[in-house]
């Protein structure tokens, strides 16, 4: 936008050098903790007790002996059943339910909401005495797919917040298409979820993304490698024999963090940019 | 065409007339089995436990024991009482710094971004949310990695300006302070975000006015600013302390509740309630003192969202 091009007084100019001095501190401070990884997973095990920026023997040695265990790619593998899980699974509770309280008629619809977030007010990590004990007892604690279960729970807030979009979509395409004949199932397959989908990529990517920071219930449930997530994988590397793993958990943290990363930028940049709200204006 | 107005004026007719739709339970009952049955039950069971003996020893015939295990953690003479004690203080004082630690920095790195002379702003908040992106999990592990005393890269700077090693992870004081910082790491992007949100919402002709009558730099934040940031965040300041309150993984992936105790293996130093139940459940089979811990914590979670929704009113406009 061309504006009046005016001199900055004295104040202002010293108010702007300041801030920027500051800010380049914080970015210093958010920067370089992420480039010491960068540097730890190149550098060979015994080579990285330093200060020093640029690895003294570059290799990739790291990255090999994380693949020549075949264990991360056993992680990656569990973590993305897991996140997949998940994200459908929260797909189906939460779109049914949202067309329910945006569509259709039923006791319990006016507070019917309200109950169920006020239920799920509670953590359900604070439940894992009870999970753990009560998955002990039927034998059903190591397995992934009681793990996803188990997670499966949480579902208010966002059948709420795809309501809500719901409660965006014309009621009057619905209205044609009764006319036409169609029931619920028709408006709920070939009206409401296509016109919605924006919104219910953000509920899977986030959900998706959010069961990679996942880590009290999968150390109450799962126990043997074989069924770790890469959390419980990289916390079993960093917290074994610290001075000769630091180099693969760098490795491994880079590859694990770095597409979940650009993924979390590119949901944020599209939801900054008002796809999702604006795009059924009806 | 005829035809077709009356069909419309029968369908809003239909419309207007309350009429139950039980299909409506059928799209319902994905939600509603799994809430019930993973987090509605869970929840009542805890309760239940919390009244019993249920561990290791009683695992299969667990009694009803009354209010015993709350008694244990709350009489000063138990020696659970003082473990618990000293943990429920740490978890509030913890919740309380690094919540407003937190939102502060986020606050005021967001004014000084919020300058219309900074030409390269919107590079510098790319940058600066780089934490917020990165998983948690991960960032928290790796902090875990640089704050080591020995090897780690922090310490190692450090040494290069001349200042001994921290004992970062492994004093009492400074696994603390660590908590803190990486906490005040990974959660000011977000802060810093909502506060720019709130911060662009606020129009430009109130400093204008401001200015003319004569307003120092430090009146129009005390009285424009702050007053407008204030209520477009607080509905996220209150669910923020809830979620530090029970914020696990700050805590057990950084330190894992550590350095120990001398008095108790319970938890240790920097353990909060969260992680205290986690240890009572899975290192020590206590499923009761984990069960009545939980419940306190239930307790304070209902106080807070309570509070948070007289204080801002939300979803109360929810249909």
């Amino acid at each position: 936008m061309p504006q009046f091009k005016h001199r900055l007084s004295v104040s202002e100019l010293l108010t702007l050098w300041l801030s920027r001095v500051v800010i380049w501190v914080a970015i210093i401070l958010v920067i370089v903790p992420m480039l010491y990884v960068v540097t730890a997973s190149f550098n060979p095990s015994q080579a990285y007790f330093s200060s020093s920026l640029i690895p003294s023997h570059p290799s990739l040695a790291n990255y090999r002996a994380l693949f020549a265990q075949g264990q991360f790619l056993i992680w990656l593998k569990n973590s993305s059943i897991v996140a997949l899980s998940l994200g459908l699974g929260q797909l189906v509770i939460t779109s049914t339910a949202a067309y329910a309280f945006s569509r259709m008629r039923f006791y319990g619809r006016k507070n019917g909401i309200m109950i169920l977030l006020i239920l799920q007010m509670f953590p359900n990590f604070l439940t894992i005495s009870v999970i753990y004990y009560g998955l002990a007892q039927v034998g059903l604690l190591d397995n992934l797919w009681v793990y996803i279960l188990v997670q499966l729970g949480g579902s208010a807030f966002n059948i709420w917040l795809l309501k809500n979009y719901f409660d965006t979509v014309p009621r009057e395409l619905d209205e044609a298409a009764i006319m036409d004949g169609a029931g619920h199932r028709q408006i709920f397959w070939k009206i409401v979820l296509p016109l919605a989908r924006p919104m219910l990529m953000v509920i899977f990517f986030f959900t998706l993304i959010g069961s990679f920071s996942e880590y009290i219930l999968a150390g109450t449930i799962i126990q043997s490698a074989s069924n770790y997530t890469l959390g419980l994988g990289l916390y079993s590397l960093i917290s074994g024999e610290f001075a000769k793993n630091w180099g693969e958990f760098a490795a491994a943290a880079l590859l694990s963090a770095a597409p979940l990363t650009i993924g979390f930028g590119i949901i944020n940049k599209w939801i900054a940019s008002g796809l999702v709200a604006g795009s059924v204006k009806g | 065409m005829l035809s077709q107005q009356i069909r419309i004026r029968q369908a809003k007719k239909r419309r207007t007339r309350y009429q139950v739709q039980w299909s409506a339970y059928g799209y319902l009952s994905p939600a509603l089995v799994t809430i019930a049955v993973l987090s509605v039950i869970p929840t009542l069971l805890t309760f239940a436990v919390a009244f019993t003996n249920a561990s290791a020893i009683h695992f299969t015939n667990p009694s009803f024991v009354g209010l015993k295990n709350f008694a244990a953690l709350f009489n000063l003479n138990d020696p659970l009482a003082q473990v618990f004690i000293p943990t429920f203080i740490w978890t509030v004082v913890f919740a309380f710094v690094t919540t407003a630690l937190n939102y502060f920095v986020g606050l005021f790195l967001a004014v000084l971004l919020n300058n219309k002379n900074m030409r390269e702003t919107r590079l510098y908040r790319a940058i600066l949310i780089i934490p917020w992106a990165v998983p948690a999990l991960i960032s928290t592990l790796i902090w875990q990695g640089l704050l080591n005393q020995s090897y780690g890269q922090v310490n190692a700077v450090l040494h290069m300006v001349g200042i001994p090693a921290i004992p970062w992870l492994v004093s009492p004081l400074w696994a603390r302070v660590s908590i803190i910082l990486v906490n005040l790491w990974l959660s000011f992007p977000f802060m810093m975000t909502v506060c720019l949100g709130g911060l662009q919402a606020i129009p430009g002709e109130w400093y204008e006015a401001a200015s003319i009558d004569g307003a120092t730099f430090w009146q129009r934040f005390r009285y424009i600013t702050l007053p407008s940031i204030w209520k477009i965040s607080l509905p996220l300041v209150i669910p923020s302390f809830a979620f530090q309150f029970n914020n696990f993984n700050a805590v057990y992936l950084l330190t894992g509740g550590g350095p120990a105790r001398n008095s108790t293996q319970f938890a240790g130093y920097t353990d909060i309630l969260a992680s205290a139940a986690y240890k009572m459940t899975l290192d020590f089979n206590r499923y009761d003192l984990a069960a009545t811990i939980a419940v306190v914590l239930f307790i304070l979670v209902g106080f807070f969202s309570w509070i948070n929704m007289r204080a801002t009113g939300a979803f109360r406009e929810a249909d």
